[in-house]
């Protein structure tokens, strides 16, 4: 296994691996760029070249995770990178969903009572996911980065403890694994118990952009996880040791 | 060939090199997962662990890590330790793994290992609910609780909780609507029974 670094081309890292098409997009890179190496273009584009390296590698490699180094990263930009991951999900893949699992349920000519569980079955994982989104980007971030703000700034101190007199994040904290079990459960559905009155090529093309879906979700939730809330708690100690 | 109980492997050590490369060699093992791990307290960081383990790493780290390796893996499954020897002296024995082993050499002593963790069979082969299962199955599609299920079924609500895991391991859905989802497609329940609003 070899890990990219910042004299690979951009080029070959994604003939390499098409799935860090969105994860580029989502870090600030458009297609289109010749055979330049990752050093240039984040020099370009003014993007944290070690941030690049390190989040290609890890969604690349599953074992891939250097806890450590990841958590030299501010908060802020873990955070702008997970809320354009949302947007990606929001704006991309959760319609795409829509379009791929409409297409694939209303191809058989009868409408049968099981498809239109399935339905629902997925409106409502769905609807959980977005709810689970949007928490995390007004409730959660927010405190974040107010806390992130206070340790920068003490002066603000009084005004951040009024607003969260616990200023704990265990009580933001959101189970990632029930989503998952979602996902996994929809997936088994299809793939063990649903009777197959449906068109087949329709179908894979659901479940393969779920799969993708899925990938992307886990980097996501290692991030959050792993990363994340760890250096969450630190601040909180850093501002618990200032009393 | 059934995979579940599933039969994993934890390699610790410091070294990427070492990690990286063990882990490619063993991909061609009997092994399911492979965990990577540092160091072995890590462990904790993974919750849901099920099945068998071969904790492989050097002999001072399992020194340190054994115990807590041992508490926090499954206690339904086996564990088996298997030092590793980075000395330039080879090792024929299968009671140790050493970095100069070949490739083939070292999947046969970790597939030996694996070999040996006991597989009950005809448990393991079965994907059939049992009849006690599709009850709790039934009241569970119902929107009953665990308790409510125990008090209805006269067993205790660990029993119960016992059902459901099994249930889940066997159809390999865990959510509540999921298990519904399954209960209305294999007609163990008919849609009529149940608040598809509600409960999917």
């Amino acid at each position: 296994m070899e890990l990219f670094n910042e004299n690979s081309k951009l080029a070959s890292v994604i003939l390499k691996d098409h799935s860090l098409l969105p994860v580029i997009n989502r870090l600030g890179i458009k297609l289109g760029f010749g055979d330049k190496t990752i050093c240039n273009i984040c020099m370009e584009k003014g993007i944290d070249l070690n941030f690049f390296v390190e989040t290609i590698n890890v969604f690349h490699y599953e074992a891939y995770f250097p806890e450590k180094r990841l958590l030299d990263f501010s908060v802020s930009m873990v955070i702008e990178y997970l809320i354009k991951t949302h947007q990606y999900y929001k704006d991309f893949l959760i319609p795409e969903n829509d379009r791929l699992i409409e297409l694939f349920l209303s191809a058989s000519p009868d409408q049968n009572t099981e498809n239109e569980l399935v339905r629902k079955f997925y409106a409502k994982f769905k609807e959980e996911f977005v709810i689970h989104i949007n928490f995390e980007e007004r409730e959660m971030f927010p405190y974040i980065l107010e806390l992130n703000r206070v340790i920068e700034n003490p002066m603000s101190g009084e005004l951040f403890k009024q607003k969260y007199p616990e200023y704990s994040i265990s009580g933001f904290e959101k189970e990632h694994s029930a989503m998952d079990d979602k996902m996994d459960d929809l997936k088994n559905i299809i793939i063990k118990y649903l009777p197959p009155n449906y068109d087949q090529n329709r179908g894979n093309a659901f479940l393969a952009n779920l799969f993708l879906f899925e990938k992307d979700l886990k980097n996501h939730s290692r991030i959050e996880d792993h990363i994340l809330i760890p250096k969450v708690k630190q601040l909180e100690l850093v501002l618990q040791s200032h009393e | 060939m059934n995979n579940s109980p599933n039969k994993s492997i934890v390699l610790i050590s410091q070294s990427d090199m070492l990690l990286f490369g063990l882990s490619e060699i063993l991909k061609s093992s009997l092994a399911g997962e492979i965990i990577q791990l540092h160091r072995g307290d890590e462990i904790i960081d993974y919750p849901e662990l099920s099945g068998h383990f071969l904790v492989i790493a050097n002999a001072e780290e399992l020194e340190k890590s054994k115990l807590l390796i041992r508490h926090v893996l499954p206690a339904e499954g086996s564990v088996q330790f298997l030092p590793l020897n980075i000395e330039p002296i080879p090792s024929p024995a299968s009671t140790s793994l050493n970095i100069y082993d070949s490739h083939a050499l070292i999947c046969y002593k970790v597939n030996e290992i694996l070999n040996s963790f006991v597989v009950p069979q005809n448990k393991e082969a079965d994907t059939e609910l049992t009849r006690r299962e599709i009850e709790v199955l039934r009241l569970l599609t119902k929107g009953y609780s665990n308790k409510e299920i125990a008090d209805q079924l006269f067993v205790s609500t660990h029993t119960v909780i016992t059902h459901r895991k099994n249930i889940s391991e066997k159809t390999g859905i865990k959510s509540a609507s999921g298990l519904t989802m399954y209960a209305i497609l294999k007609k163990i329940i008919d849609v009529s029974d149940i608040n598809a609003e509600d409960l999917i």
